[in-house]
């Protein structure tokens, strides 16, 4: 048996009708509500009327603009990682072992260069 | 018994899913989302908090996060819009917690509807537009939350229950308790 909608969910889809541009009238009659609904969405439509976007002010979207775009760059990273004294440290050991890790190879390098150098003047 | 008409299916991909994904993969291109949605968060702030400065603050606290946890958004069931409209949620409600007192003062600086050209006639829109505005006022927080999400921000009922933590449900049923509440503050003659 199919369940009838509710009042409130048939409220909702008039609500949602006129969302969608229909006048309040006719998606109150649309979404099957009496004459009470349709006092309720009618009363729904003054409310939207009554509350229009306010302006942002074209100030603060700047400067919000730019602190979003700075927060952005890569350079964030290090701010991300300031904030915690964990992250910190993490962020410090990791740097620390590529660093070792990039000094060993390249004395590695070094070395081989030197000694297949010694094999050649040989 | 009236034939009704099939519910509205909500749309199961996220309009804003593009752009989520190329903010995830670069922060950079954050800005498309930003441009999109600060005037409709900045007016869910400004209608619950009633003052352009602390809606700025609110605004300015809500995309950073986003922005800092826009890598960990995943669109499972919750489109990006109702994400970022529970992270301005959730810094409205810091504000209101930590304001000494709750601020019943009507609004400055909201725009009037302009219905007319009759002066006469667009006065009393003015005029029916801070009383409706007033009546609101009156309601519960969660039943502003619902109204100004629904009417300012244009949410359905299913997105803001995923900002509120409710069930589509729940909020539809505040949604007409709210009108109903409304509709006594203001009187039915009007």
């Amino acid at each position: 048996m199919q369940q009838i909608p509710s009042v409130a969910e048939r409220l909702d889809r008039a609500l949602e009708q006129m969302g969608a541009g229909a006048r309040p009238a006719v998606a109150a009659a649309t979404a099957g509500l009496d004459e009470d609904g349709r006092a309720l969405v009618e009363l729904a439509d003054r409310v939207r009327s009554a509350h229009l976007m306010p302006a942002v002010a074209p100030r603060f979207e700047a400067r919000l603009g730019a602190r979003l775009s700075d927060a952005a760059t890569p350079r964030d990273a290090m701010a991300w990682a300031l904030r915690h004294p964990g992250r910190l440290i993490v962020t410090g050991a990791v740097g620390s072992a590529v660093g070792v890790g990039v000094t060993a190879y390249a004395v590695w390098r070094s070395s081989r260069r030197t000694h297949s150098g010694r094999i050649l003047h040989r | 018994m009236t034939d009704l008409p099939a519910p509205r299916a909500v749309p199961t991909v996220d309009p804003d899913r593009d752009d989520v994904r190329a903010a995830q993969a670069d922060r950079a291109a954050f800005g498309a989302l930003y441009r999109r949605y600060l005037d409709r968060v900045y007016g869910y702030a400004f209608y619950l908090l009633g003052d352009h400065h602390d809606a700025e603050d609110a605004t300015e606290r809500t995309f950073l996060a986003a922005l800092g946890a826009i890598e960990r958004f995943r669109d499972e069931g919750a489109t990006f819009r109702s994400w970022l409209f529970t992270i301005a949620h959730n810094q409205i409600a810091n504000a209101l917690r930590s304001r000494a007192r709750r601020r019943t003062a009507p609004l400055d600086g909201v725009p009037e509807p302009v219905a007319d050209v009759d002066p006469g006639r667009e006065a009393g829109a003015a005029e029916d537009a801070r009383r409706v505005r007033s009546a609101l006022a009156e309601l519960s927080e969660d039943r502003r939350q619902v109204v100004v999400l629904r009417f300012v921000d244009g949410l359905s009922a299913r997105e803001i229950g995923a900002v509120l933590g409710r069930s589509e449900g729940a909020v539809r049923v505040l949604q007409h308790r709210a009108l109903r509440e409304l509709s006594g503050i203001l009187g039915v003659e009007d």
